[in-house]
This record gives C-alpha cells, sequence and structure tokens, in this order.
C-alpha cells in the first residue's frame, strides 16, 4: 500500500497478527534448555540482613546472590544514577528488593526451594510515607535528611509579590501511587552465547539495559546483546525496571553457564515493581485584593521511595511543569525528592509532570470557586502565549493553540451552559482542566546525552530496512516509522522492513521514552528518507544515517535549570461531565470532550487511541486507582483489588486535535504519548468537586472517598485554610 | 497423579495424560502450543486469557484441564480460522483496536461471544459484552467502534 | 500405589460415594479455589486435602419450579445461567448478573459462592432476602437448612463431611412484593467486588399503607451477610413514617460492623433505606426502585439555566 496523506490512517502493520494471537511476547519463546529463575526478596520495608538459611539444593540448583559476581563486577544497575543494587548485600530498604534469585531446570523444584528459604534481619522502624520521609522517622537512610535530590525554579520577584499581596492562600494537594498494569507481566531470558550474553526481554529500551547490567560482570555494554520481544505495555514501567528483572538473570546465566528465563506472575509484578511516584504539592499563592494572582511558590515533594534511580529526572519534569499552562507574574518552585522505604518509583506516563499538572489546575480552581468565578475563567487570565517566558526563564517558542482547542472543547460539550447550569452541590457537574507536556528529553539533552542515530539500509530487491533501538509496546511505532519511510520514498509501506531491536545490529537511536521517538527518531528517519531518496533507483545495496541535531538558539543549562526546556509542547483541553449518586455517592461519567496539539498528527487512528487510552489512565488514577502503603508493603496486589477502568466505568470519549505544525518534527510531529495522560484527572476532579460542592485536595478518589468528601469537605466558597 | 484427559479442541479430539488439576491456561499453552492464550491476571479477572468451553467464554486460568474432560474448547487459533473470526480480526485491524496486543486475542473472542449471542448490539451492550476483558493501552473506544464494525460487516453471519 | 489427589465423578451418585469415603474438596467453577490455591505461572496448584471436580454433573444444573412453586437451582448452575434465566427472582439475577467478569460469571457457581462464605459474596444477600434453603446430599439422605444458617460465620459453613451442596431453594420472588431494591456499589460499575450491597422489598396490606412485609439484607458490612428480623418487625404492621423509617435505618445500623471504611458503608446503608422506603410510600408506578432517578442531591432536578451564584 503505498501511503496518500500521512495522516490519513492506515492498519496497523501488527494488527492481524496481534490478533490472531501468532505475535510472540517474551514467555510464548520456549528458550530452548533454560533454568527459571525466581526471586528472592526482601520480605522488610528496613533493615539489616543476619542471616541466610537455605534447604539442601539438589544438584543444578542454586541460590545466587552478590557475592556471585566475578572480581571487578560492580553490585549496582545503572539507570542514571548508580545507587540501586542489583542484589542487597547487609542492608534492605524496601520490601521486595532482591536479595538472590533462585534458580534450577525444574520450575517446580525452583519454586519450593525458594519458599524454604529463611532470612532473618533486624528490622528497623521504616519511613514510608513523604511525611514520614521528611520527619527522617527511623533515623535518615539517605544523607543526612532523606532528600535524595532537589532543586530549584525563580521567575521574577516572588518575594516582592508577597509583600504585596492582599491574600495569600495556602494549600497542598496530593496524588498517590499508580500502578502500571501493563497486560503483560515483566520477564526476560538471558543465554550465554561465545563471549558474550543475549537478553530476551519485554522493555522499552534495551540500550539500557546493556548499559545497566553489564558492569555487574565488570563486561562492556556490547557484551550484553538485547533482543527486544515485543512488549505488551509498558507505560514507563518497563523503562528502568528491566533492569532490575534482567540483572540478576545476567549474574545467574553466568555463574550457571546456562540460559536462565524469568517471567513475574501478575501479583509479584504488582507488589514489586516500580510505581508513579505519590506527591504532595504546596502551594502558596500570593492574590492582590481582586483576587489575581502576583506570584506562587510552591514546594513539590515526590515519593521517591528506597534509591534515588531515575527519580531525579522525573522530579525536574515535575517542576517544570508546575506552571502548568500559564503565565504567572513570579513563581519561585522547590523540588524535593523525599527517601521513603517503598519500592523505588520510576517512570509512568507523564514522567512527573502529571503529578504537578494536576496540582495547579486542581489549586486554580479552588481559587476561582473561592472567589465566585468560574475556574474556566478564571484560568484563561493566565493562558501562556507564544513568546511568554516559561517556568525555567525560557521561552515559549510555538504557537499555543489553547484557545482554538478550548473553543472546540466548549462547544462539543456544551461546557458554558453546564457549568452555569450545574450548581455547585448540585449532584451534577463539569470540569475543565487545561495541559502540556514538553516533548522528548529536557533542554538540550537529545544532543547532549542521547545523540541519537538512525540508519536506513537498501536492499538490492528494493526493501528498506530502518535500523534503531525504537521499540513496539503497543503506541504504535511499528507502523508509524515505516509509515514516513515509505511516504518519503514513495514506496509500499510492505517494502520497509522494521524489526524488534537487537543492540548488536542497531544504531543506539536512543530510549522509548519522553515522547520521544516520532518527534525525534521520526525526524532522523525522515531525513535519512529524503537522504536515500535521490539514490534509491540507481543503487542496489547501500545505508545512510542520520544524527540528531539541536536546532540553534535555544541555550539550556542543566545545572541551573535556566533556558529553553522544551522546543515543542504538547497541548491538551479536556473536560468531563459527572453526576453524583446520592444515596452512594457513586459517581457515573456523562461525558468526556478533549482537544489535543501533538503538531501534524502523523496517524490520525494511532493519535486517537493514544487519546483515548492516555485519558483512559488519567481518569483511573484520579478516581479507582487506590495503591496503599502505610507500612511498607502495597497493600493492593492483584488485578481484583487495583481497580483500572473498564470498558464500562467511562463513556465514548470526543476526541479533536489541532493542526499545528512542529518546524524540527517528521511533517510536523511532535510528543503526545504522555501528553493525553496528563489532563483528564484534572478535569475530573474539578467536575466531582462542583458537584458535590466540596474542595478535593488528592486523589485517588474512590467512591468511599466521595463520600468522605460530601460529608466533611470544605464548601468551595469558604476561604482556603490548609489542612494538615 | 495423572489421569487421561480427552477434550476437542478446536474441532480435533485431543487427549492428554496430565494431573487433572493443572490450570486449563497451561496446558494449551504448553501442550498444545495455543500460545495466543494469555495469561493476564492468574484469577479470571481480565480475560486475557478467555476461550470458549461449550461455546461459552471463560477465562482457562481457573479452570483446572480435569474440568475439560469430555468438553468442547475453541482457542483464538480455532477462532481465527472461522468465517466469523476472520471478519472480526478484520474489523479490529480496520478500526484500530489493536496497541499492545496483549488483550486482544481475549477481545476477538469476547467479541465472538458477544456477537453470537446478540448479532446487533447496542453501544451499551458492547460494553458490557466487553467488560469481562481488561485492556490498558487503547480507553476502549475504538474497540467498541471495531465491534460494531464487525457486527455490520458480519450481518447475517451472526444469525447462523 | 499413588494416592489419589483428585476425582473426576461423571454423576451424582459417584460423587456423593466419593465423598462418603473420602474428605475431598469439591470444586465446581474454580473461581474461588483454583485462585486461592495458585501458585506462580505454570505451575499447577496444592491443595491441602484431595480435590473432586464437579463442575460437569448433570443433576447440579437444573433451574425449576417445584410444585410449591418455590425456584429450585441446582448448586451447579453459574451465575451466568441464573442471571438470565427468569424462574430465578429479581434479587438473585440481579446479584447473579453482577459478580465479577463475564468469563467468571460462565464459572462461577451458586454453591461455590455460598460456600465460600465470604461477607462480600454476591449471591448471599438476595438468598437471606428471600428465605431461601440449601439442600445437603450425602449418601445418608438429604437435609435443607436456612441459607442464612447454613453460612455460620465468616468463612465457615454447616456442612459434614460426607455432604455435597446439591440445590438451593428460594421459596419467594418479586412477585410477592410491591416494590423491590438491590443495589450493589461495586469497586468499579463492571468486573467489580462489592463494597456495599443492599436488598430491600416491601409489600403493603390491602389498606394500601400498613406495611405487611419488609426485607433487608446487606453485604459487605460485616463478617457475615446482615438481616435481621426484629429490625424489619420495626416497620411490619406500621405505616412508613420518618419515624419509622429511622427506626428502622437506626436499628439496622446496630445490627452492621463493617470494619473497613465504616463510614462510608453505613451512610450508604442508612441513604438507600431511606430511599427505598421513602420512595415505596409514594406508590411509584415503577416495581423496582434504584438509588435515584435523575441527577440532584436534593429532591428535585436543577432547572436548566439556573445560575450559579
Amino acid at each position: 500500500m503505498v501511503v496518500g496523506d500521512i495522516s490519513r490512517a492506515i492498519r496497523r502493520v501488527d494488527a492481524v497478527s496481534k490478533c490472531k494471537g501468532t505475535v510472540k511476547y517474551v514467555s510464548d519463546y520456549s528458550f530452548g534448555d533454560c533454568l527459571w529463575g525466581r526471586l528472592v526478596r526482601s520480605s522488610i520495608p528496613r533493615g539489616r540482613i543476619l542471616a541466610i538459611h537455605l534447604p539442601p539444593m539438589p544438584d543444578g540448583y542454586r541460590f545466587v546472590t552478590y557475592k556471585d559476581l566475578p572480581e571487578g563486577g560492580h553490585n549496582y544497575l545503572h539507570m542514571i544514577a548508580t545507587d540501586w543494587k542489583c542484589f542487597a548485600e547487609n542492608e534492605v530498604r524496601y520490601v521486595g528488593e532482591t536479595i538472590g534469585i533462585m534458580v534450577g531446570p525444574d520450575k517446580d523444584t525452583v519454586e519450593n526451594l525458594r519458599q524454604q528459604i529463611k532470612i532473618d534481619y533486624e528490622e528497623q522502624t521504616p519511613a514510608v510515607t513523604i511525611d514520614e520521609g521528611l520527619a527522617c522517622k527511623g533515623g535518615a537512610f539517605v544523607n543526612d535528611d532523606n532528600i535524595h535530590c532537589r532543586l530549584s525554579l525563580k521567575v521574577g520577584d516572588v518575594d516582592e509579590a508577597f509583600r504585596k499581596a492582599a491574600k495569600v492562600v495556602t494549600e497542598t494537594i496530593e496524588t498517590g501511587f499508580q500502578e502500571h498494569i501493563y497486560l503483560e507481566t515483566n520477564g526476560a531470558c538471558c543465554i550465554p552465547e561465545d563471549d558474550h550474553y543475549v537478553i530476551y526481554a519485554s522493555s522499552q529500551c534495551p540500550f539500557y539495559i546493556s548499559k545497566s547490567i553489564s558492569p555487574l560482570l565488570n563486561l562492556t555494554p556490547d557484551k550484553v546483546v538485547v533482543r527486544h520481544t515485543t512488549t505488551g505495555g509498558a507505560f514507563g514501567g518497563k523503562e528502568h525496571f528491566p533492569d532490575v528483572v534482567c540483572g540478576p538473570l545476567l549474574v545467574a546465566a553466568y555463574v550457571m553457564k546456562k540460559g536462565v528465563k524469568m517471567i513475574f506472575d501478575r501479583e509479584e509484578d504488582i507488589e514489586n515493581s516500580v510505581k508513579r511516584h505519590p506527591s504532595k504539592v504546596t502551594f502558596k499563592t500570593a492574590l492582590d485584593k481582586d483576587g489575581n494572582i502576583l506570584g506562587m511558590d510552591s514546594v513539590v515533594c515526590y515519593n521517591v521511595g528506597g534509591y534515588l534511580s531515575s527519580s531525579f529526572v522525573v522530579l525536574q519534569r515535575g517542576c517544570f511543569h508546575v506552571t502548568g499552562c500559564y503565565s504567572f507574574p513570579s513563581i519561585r518552585s522547590v523540588g524535593l525528592g523525599v527517601a521513603t522505604n517503598t519500592f523505588p518509583s520510576c517512570a509512568f506516563r507523564g514522567f512527573g509532570a502529571p503529578q504537578t499538572i494536576f496540582a495547579v489546575e486542581t489549586h486554580l480552581c479552588h481559587i476561582a470557586e473561592m472567589l465566585g468565578i468560574d475556574p474556566l475563567e478564571y484560568k484563561s487570565r493566565y493562558f501562556i502565549k507564544q513568546g511568554d517566558t516559561t517556568s525555567t526563564n525560557g521561552k515559549i517558542v510555538e504557537r499555543v493553540m489553547i484557545p482554538e482547542m478550548l473553543e472546540q472543547v466548549k462547544k462539543a460539550s456544551d461546557y458554558d451552559r453546564k457549568s452555569k447550569a450545574y450548581k455547585w452541590g448540585s449532584g451534577r457537574g463539569i470540569g475543565i482542566s487545561f495541559y502540556n507536556h514538553g516533548g522528548a528529553f529536557t533542554g538540550n539533552g537529545e544532543q547532549a546525552i542521547i545523540k541519537a542515530r538512525c540508519q536506513l539500509h537498501k536492499f538490492a530487491n528494493g526493501d528498506v530496512e530502518i535500523l534503531c533501538s525504537q521499540t513496539e509496546m503497543g503506541q504504535g511505532f511499528h507502523t508509524i516509522l515505516p509509515k514516513i519511510a515509505a511516504y518519503v520514498l514513495g514506496i509500499p509501506i510492505e517494502k520497509v522492513i522494521f524489526r524488534n531491536p537487537d543492540t548488536s545490529r542497531v544504531p543506539d537511536s536512543g530510549p522509548t521514552a519522553a515522547s520521544r521517538s516520532t518527534m525525534i527518531v521520526g525526524e532522523l528517519v525522515e531525513r535519512a528518507a529524503n537522504l536515500m531518496k535521490p539514490r534509491y533507483d540507481k543503487e542496489e545495496d547501500f545505508t545512510v544515517e542520520t544524527h540528531y541535531e539541536h536546532p540553534e538558539g535555544y541555550p539550556w543549562d542543566q545545572n541551573t535549570f535556566q533556558g529553553y526546556a522544551y522546543l515543542g509542547y504538547g497541548w491538551g483541553v479536556c473536560a468531563v461531565e459527572v453526576e453524583v449518586d446520592p444515596c452512594t455517592a457513586e459517581i457515573t461519567t456523562k461525558g468526556i470532550w478533549s482537544s489535543h496539539d501533538c503538531g501534524h498528527p502523523i496517524d490520525e487512528k494511532i493519535v486517537h487511541g493514544q487519546v483515548n487510552g492516555g485519558v483512559l489512565q488519567g481518569l483511573g488514577w484520579g478516581s479507582t486507582e487506590v495503591m496503599q502503603n502505610t507500612d511498607g508493603h502495597f497493600k493492593q496486589t492483584s488485578m481484583s483489588d487495583y481497580i483500572i477502568p473498564t470498558s464500562m466505568d467511562f463513556p465514548k470519549q470526543g476526541v479533536y486535535l489541532v493542526d499545528n505544525p512542529y518546524p524540527w518534527g517528521p511533517f510536523g510531529a511532535k510528543g503526545m504519548g504522555e501528553l493525553v495522560f496528563n489532563g483528564s484527572a484534572a478535569a475530573y476532579i474539578d467536575a466531582v468537586s462542583r458537584a458535590i460542592g466540596k474542595r478535593i485536595n488528592r486523589i485517588p478518589l474512590p467512591t468511599e472517598e466521595v463520600m468522605n468528601y460530601m460529608l466533611h469537605g470544605t464548601d468551595l466558597r469558604s476561604e482556603i485554610e490548609e489542612v494538615r | 497423579m495423572e489421569s487421561r484427559i480427552c477434550f476437542s479442541l478446536n474441532g480435533k479430539d485431543v487427549s492428554i495424560t496430565t494431573d487433572p488439576l493443572r490450570r486449563l491456561i497451561d496446558v494449551l499453552r504448553e501442550d498444545f502450543d495455543c500460545k495466543g492464550v494469555k495469561e493476564g491476571c492468574s484469577e479470571g479477572e481480565c480475560g486475557a486469557c478467555s476461550i470458549l468451553l461449550n461455546g461459552k467464554m471463560v477465562t482457562s486460568c481457573i479452570i483446572p484441564v480435569g474440568a475439560a474432560d469430555g468438553q468442547q474448547i475453541m482457542t483464538i487459533e480455532g477462532i481465527s480460522a472461522t468465517e466469523k473470526g476472520k471478519v472480526i480480526i478484520d474489523a479490529f485491524a480496520d478500526g484500530g483496536a489493536v496497541q499492545c496486543g496483549f488483550c486482544i486475542p481475549g477481545m476477538v473472542i469476547a467479541t465472538y461471544y458477544l456477537l453470537s449471542n446478540n448479532p446487533d448490539p447496542t453501544e451499551d451492550e458492547i460494553r458490557l459484552g466487553l467488560s469481562g476483558n481488561i485492556c490498558r493501552c487503547t480507553g476502549y473506544d475504538l474497540i467498541v467502534e471495531s465491534v460494531r464494525l464487525a457486527a455490520k460487516r458480519g450481518g447475517e453471519l451472526w444469525k447462523k | 500405589m499413588e494416592e489419589v489427589k483428585c476425582y473426576l465423578p461423571k454423576t451424582l451418585k459417584e460423587a456423593l460415594e466419593i465423598k462418603a469415603k473420602v474428605d475431598v474438596l469439591p470444586l465446581a467453577g474454580g473461581s474461588d479455589l483454583m485462585v486461592s490455591h495458585k501458585r506462580t505461572l505454570g505451575l499447577t496448584p496444592v491443595f491441602e486435602k484431595p480435590v473432586m471436580i464437579i463442575r460437569n454433573l448433570p443433576e447440579l444444573k437444573r433451574i425449576y419450579l417445584n410444585e410449591k412453586g418455590e425456584c429450585c437451582i441446582g448448586a451447579g448452575c453459574t451465575s451466568a445461567e441464573i442471571a438470565e434465566n427468569t424462574l430465578c427472582p429479581w434479587h438473585l439475577r440481579q446479584a447473579a448478573s453482577r459478580m465479577g467478569a463475564i468469563g467468571l460469571r460462565n464459572s462461577a457457581t451458586i454453591a461455590g459462592n455460598l460456600a465460600n462464605a465470604s461477607p462480600k459474596g454476591d449471591t448471599p444477600g438476595p438468598l437471606y432476602l428471600l428465605d431461601a434453603r440449601v439442600r445437603l446430599s450425602s449418601v445418608r439422605g438429604d437435609r435443607e437448612v436456612l441459607v442464612s444458617d447454613f453460612i455460620v460465620k465468616y468463612r465457615t459453613i454447616d456442612l459434614l463431611p460426607d455432604e455435597l451442596i446439591t440445590q438451593i431453594i428460594v421459596p419467594l420472588s418479586e412477585d410477592d412484593f410491591d416494590y423491590i431494591f438491590w443495589h450493589k456499589v461495586g469497586t468499579r460499575k463492571a468486573n467489580a467486588i462489592s463494597k456495599i450491597t443492599l436488598s430491600q422489598a416491601i409489600r403493603f396490606a390491602p389498606d394500601g399503607k400498613t406495611v405487611e412485609d419488609f426485607r433487608l439484607s446487606a453485604t459487605s458490612t460485616g463478617s457475615k451477610t446482615n438481616r435481621s428480623r426484629d429490625v424489619e418487625k420495626l416497620l411490619i404492621g406500621r405505616e412508613i413514617t420518618d419515624e419509622t423509617i429511622e427506626s428502622v435505618v437506626e436499628g439496622f445500623d446496630r445490627i452492621i460492623s463493617p470494619r473497613a471504611m465504616p463510614e462510608f458503608r453505613r451512610e450508604a446503608t442508612r441513604r438507600m433505606i431511606r430511599r427505598f422506603l421513602s420512595e415505596a410510600a409514594k406508590k411509584p408506578s415503577s416495581k423496582v426502585i434504584d438509588t435515584y432517578d435523575g441527577y440532584h442531591m436534593t429532591g428535585a432536578p436543577v432547572p436548566r439555566g439556573e445560575e450559579n451564584g
């Protein structure tokens, strides 16, 4: 099929084989004569390992720990930081921390042996919540204050704003853990081959795995070859976490000199995997006598867990997005990454931005309602525009189409009429939110850190293979990238080959993360195809390569966090309408309408699917997805008690797009995978709080919490007083 | 303890001598290579391992293979070869129903089961029919649309 | 000889004979037992005693009305079979149709739901409400006990080692009442576990005012399903007034003992009782009363165009 209009939907290349069930995920491979692995983990949140009691081991079975690392091997996982150990040595910092891996040929025996391993601990008092971490409950275990990482931002003279303020409002907005629930649980296999190891893994970022785990055996990354297997959902949960799975497998394969395979079951995956960072954002906002914002001060606390790993970058993105889609006269924001004795938090669609966007959206609603103003009218006073200053003292480079998007959503949702008609506390409510997401790595990270490369190879038969490290995890990249190449080259898409990456044969085009794949790698492919095009008919067998080039004139300083954090943002507007059951406090969502700016869409159907999925995932985060942890153990451990939405929970969405071509993206496309998550929870909570007439300060919001707010909440019009 | 268990699998009579308490999903995947039967939750909650047992959709992760003795089983491998299955798969491909694909064989089974019992469902009936199958990627809307498309394209086929 | 770990009887008679000789765990749908005994992927569940698979016993699959007009439901009937069979009483069909996921409803049986004796179980609420009995069979013969006696306490049932649940007999149906109510607040809108579920039914005397029968049962409000004849008697023989409603509300509040989210469960229960009784007193044309009609919180719909402030 020849690609006509780049935006017009085509069939996804993997649709039919996935429907038939013939696509292989990691658990579908046999891998021949492999051993089975099962992790042995800490059962306590904090303490010291005193002794490990092993049952008698039959021949061919072994319990592998840090002691099995070769000389020169480093017992850490190199994510962004290197503090997360592959195997606990003496200290354990969270429930689920890997202590060792039980391996052997028969799975049943491996499991029975694993159950018999007993570990003696000296238990210490854990700090589990953000408040406990900040209070150094049980004594600090990271630095002397339990702060893993911190940063601060300042725009304008915020102190002056507070001196001039007629009123200062202070409130805290909280969000909870969120579990990814990719339908395919984590799994991988590591097989020794000649002088290297081959890893098969369900993952987002094959080169991350090589880099992260090769130091365990003191190898260079090229000696750990990663072959990506089709991934059944990831959402950030397979960005760094596969390192935690693959590290022990690599050491076990080294010790046993045999392949070792491990697939998590669901309970194991929920209990022992990374989550979205819980957050606590405290705003102190200076208002003039008419209620206009003079300055906004915020403290952004994220629950990082036991190890820092990638969390500083998450916290940075959180702080950069703390002003949402708005421009305020002055701001100050302090970000704190708090150490706690919980499973380390990590990437999850939005990477820190959803928490602060939810917080600022909700805070603005509360100020507006306190003033008796429609939240939309109040928020619209501060919409950011092209050329305005960002939270990092950069400028917005692109045209911001929020006014156009707002018109679409208002028209579709009948917002103006409903907002007036549904009295606060009447049982019905409509809410609206505005959000954005900076595309790709922050600042000049794409150039300074990633240095993405991509190749196109033409074969004599006219087929063209795309060589890059991007992975398909459901988002449609196996269709998007060939579509771009086919369109530019003017050849049928069937002639473009794009396989699951193998790190030994593709260049490193960076991780499949940060909404960067289409925006950055798509552009590399577009450029490569343009280079190939004039030679395509003349030459038989050749390769072209492209490298990422950062546009000139948009400086960024990663030490001070000053400058142009993002050149292209995705933008979104979302409205949600709800009604409340007056007897039971159950919420029924009556409508969801959103408009998004993702530049020029590469495939409207894929974009549509991303919008639907991201918006729904955000609604789950805001409503039913309760993941409690008060003693170091996650309380929800299965898909029957961690409640994600079904097809019945929310109605069909109204999906709208605007066309706003981005000059540096392929055909004008920008990132959008995370954007679509960022705002729906805020719109939902706005709608619910108007329906019940009460101020809501934390999510998730299961039915019993709605009832709690109905009975004890603060009226929307009352003065905002901080509740501690 | 092993027993001989006989059942019909995708229209063919098969037998296996095994522990009757083994989970049907494991037998289907490991002994009959039905790798389209996916394991998502291990507790009958997510629908990824859905199969038809005597024409009714069940989750194979909670059924011991002993309970399949003498029964008829259809998996995605069998369904996808039928005329009805092809209509569904075509509609799913055209309708944008598929993202990561892990839930999708189960969704195809759920659609087959729904349309076989209700050839012309409303949107609410489709949402109810899919409510036992959890998808984390799509937000369901395009799957719902695709089921509608399959109902339309299949037409009389669903009444057979 | 190898120890038998699993029996596969083909008939009820065979099953009862096995039960008479061996202490076996009957397994029908698998939705509870296969999950509670599961290990990790690919491993066979391990049970503390031998298992007897009774999923396909034909004798346990029938639903019919007996000579007294009572609905007799075979123990092996699944939730889906009950939900779609109009011989089954309305309350029970509602509960069965909202139990778990569709695929699970094609496996889970009514007997399994009772034997599990979970306070969150979906079917006990309606069965308590309608004075249902459970038939327990053994090679010695049959006996019948009220479902509310059969479930002794949390996870404990009145079943002798040689007995098998073979039938559920429901003597009453919606036809015996003027107004009926069933509402489940689940963890979500489908495929959900109960947070609180209330079943109610009321019948007026020929004078149209005096309450002749009133019943109320709740699940997820304590260690077992709650129903109290004493509380119901506070209304029976009287008229529905604000005072009698409150006496029922307060009386019922005293007998329930929710541990998790107690305030929510108590408040939702109170509101649902008030709602049902106050609506029934108005004698609406619809027999089924639910938690609310539309979108209001105070009684009257919000007029369109009304301004905030």
